[in-house]
């Protein structure tokens, strides 16, 4: 009973434009006030919704975001698709491997698909329509190739997993995203070289060693982000959070030091950033009392027991489980999808003896792929948008490079070794 | 007012965030360099960020900023599509006043009246929760506002037509 009003009334609101965050309250609310006198009932939900905030974990997100924002005005962007370019650019559907490869870069520093996205897409979709290249594709592989960046670290949905799960390690998750999201960008370069060889899209002439090696130098500044932040996590110098914060100090001085950004561009950066991170926050916020209020009708119990009671081979759950995500993820932004579902599912897959680092790669890497579905696509319409084109133009292309993406997700959920062996690797 | 509501918001937004930065580097700072950490940069930091999420969601709020799935409400009329909005507006305030104002100031009353201090900072934790009513108040001010324009709209629409 409760549960089935807290489905409908959610799906009625997002479906007539209520914000998704607000809906996310207000269904828990409406659910929680079956069984709680009123009172009691709207002191919970506003004690979730502050609770659920106070993580010193959750603190990196803001500050990756606010990082995120200083590097798009860095020129960071700019400098990843110039290497990028040496690197790939001779290739059949040359600007196409730059895209992706620039946008693993990108993801290698940034956390989040959208600021990829945006900052990338906004570079390239241009230069790929003089070139005689299809818009949509342009897209496509723009906003598939941007999510890799969510599964290299470092990545806010990790952070996110982190907390649902009640603290898997966010050193072993990142480490863990390596290989699967280089795995996925892999894949949908092959999908772009047989389109662009169909189509006879144009190649660039071979970089010299040279022009690679000054390339390099120029983006090094930039990716060696990589190194203070993710190497100051693994080697335990900082916490994620004060990795993150270390970040935004960093991309300030790199800003300061191209003389890109000047001291009165900082106070509208830190406006957009926080306006950013507060509809991030919220979203958070509302999910996890929605997570509440689901544990609190013993949902993830009854859950467990369907799924165990369904099959007890770990292959056919995990197929099910992929398939159920897979249907969230094109209704549901990524976010509020891993902090809901996280709960239910962790408890099944675990007692199957499935690692929840592991589980945590399958469950991103899944999730996006719904990031660039309509109608909750994020990250699709960041692309439409920097690209100023149709939506119903990118649909095709992008048919092919899900291909890509689900083949990569199902390597990944059948060896979990290409997730496990690189934080086994560092002790974790 | 809006306008100088939405400025006031955003000088309170960046000092939260830069505070938010330059406290947790801090930490940092204080552990390798001083070799000391001081315990109290953990917990601001966390306060800081409940502050920021809660008050930039006003903000956001303010000007219309959260996600929200188009999909059905683009094939309505221009006038249903008004009274959509009136709908979603009054969700919003129905949800804001009776969680953020009243179930948050049931929960400040709560914790005040229990007398919890914050371990580090010994400061009373009702002053954290204390956001909840304060965005309340911002909220409930910008969506009565937008009610307002948009039935002011509809009537002229309603006399133009």
């Amino acid at each position: 009973m409760e549960v089935s009003i807290l489905v409908l009334s959610f799906l009625v609101m997002i479906s007539i434009r209520v914000p998704v965050a607000w809906s996310l309250g207000i269904s828990s609310l409406l659910a929680i006030l079956v069984s709680v006198d009123t009172y009691p009932a709207l002191t919970t939900i506003a004690q979730r919704v502050v609770t659920g905030l106070d993580s010193f974990s959750i603190l990196a997100i803001p500050f990756f975001i606010l990082a995120g924002h200083i590097m798009n005005r860095g020129g960071i962007a700019e400098r990843l698709i110039a290497f990028a370019k040496s690197l790939v650019g001779a290739l059949p559907g040359g600007l196409a491997h730059v895209n992706i490869v620039a946008a693993m870069l990108f993801g290698a520093i940034a956390g989040s698909a959208g600021a990829a996205a945006a900052a990338i897409g906004g570079f390239m979709s241009d230069q790929m329509e003089e070139s005689g290249y299809d818009k949509g594709f342009g897209v496509a592989v723009n906003v598939t190739s941007a999510t890799t960046g969510l599964v290299i670290p470092p990545s806010n949905v990790f952070i996110v997993y982190s907390v649902a799960s009640g603290g898997v390690s966010i050193g072993a998750l990142f480490l863990a995203g390596y290989l699967p999201g280089i795995l996925t960008g892999l894949f949908l370069m092959v999908v772009a070289y047989i389109w662009a060889k169909r189509k006879g899209y144009p190649t660039a002439d071979k970089s010299s060693i040279k022009k690679v090696l000054s390339t390099f130098v120029r983006a090094l500044p930039s990716l060696f982000l990589l190194v203070v932040v993710i190497g100051g996590i693994v080697a335990g110098i900082f916490t994620a959070t004060e990795a993150s914060s270390v970040a935004v100090i960093y991309c300030l001085a790199l800003a300061a030091l191209y003389r890109e950004i000047s001291l009165k561009d900082i106070r509208p950066i830190f406006v957009e950033s926080s306006s950013t991170i507060a509809i991030v926050m919220l979203l958070i916020a509302m999910s996890i009392a929605m997570s509440w209020v689901l544990s609190y009708e013993n949902i993830p119990q009854v859950v467990t027991d369907a799924l165990l009671g369904l099959s007890d081979n770990k292959i056919t759950v995990l197929i099910i489980i992929n398939v159920i995500l897979l249907i969230v993820g094109i209704f549901m932004d990524m976010t509020p999808a891993v902090l809901i579902f996280t709960p239910i599912f962790l408890p099944v897959v675990t007692a199957m003896g499935i690692d929840p680092v592991h589980f945590g790669i399958i469950m991103v890497l899944n999730l996006c792929i719904g990031l660039c579905t309509p109608p909750v696509g994020s990250v699709l319409f960041i692309g439409v948008g920097v690209a100023r084109t149709d939506i119903h133009r990118v649909i095709r292309p992008l048919l092919p490079l899900f291909l890509a993406m689900i083949i990569a997700l199902i390597v990944v959920s059948i060896f979990p070794e290409l997730s496990l062996w690189l934080p086994g690797l560092f002790g974790f | 007012m809006k306008r100088h509501m939405d400025i006031f918001l955003e000088w309170v937004l960046v000092i939260l965030l830069c505070m938010m930065v330059l406290d947790v580097f801090w930490g940092v700072f204080t552990r390798y360099i001083l070799e000391n950490q001081s315990s109290w940069t953990d917990e601001l930091a966390r306060f800081l960020l409940i502050w920021l999420s809660i008050l930039g969601a006003a903000y956001a709020s303010g000007k219309n900023l959260h996600i929200a799935i188009d999909l059905l409400p683009q094939y309505l009329s221009e006038r249903n599509k008004k009274i959509l909005d009136i709908v979603i507006n009054s969700i919003i305030l129905f949800f804001v006043i009776s969680v953020f104002l009243v179930g948050g100031l049931r929960y400040l009353y709560i914790s005040f009246a229990l007398g919890q201090t914050s371990p580090a900072l010994d400061l009373p934790i009702g002053f954290v929760y204390m956001v909840l009513p304060i965005a309340g108040l911002f909220i409930a001010y910008y969506k009565m506002d937008d009610l307002l324009t948009t039935i002011k709209n509809l009537k002229t629409m309603n006399n133009g037509s």
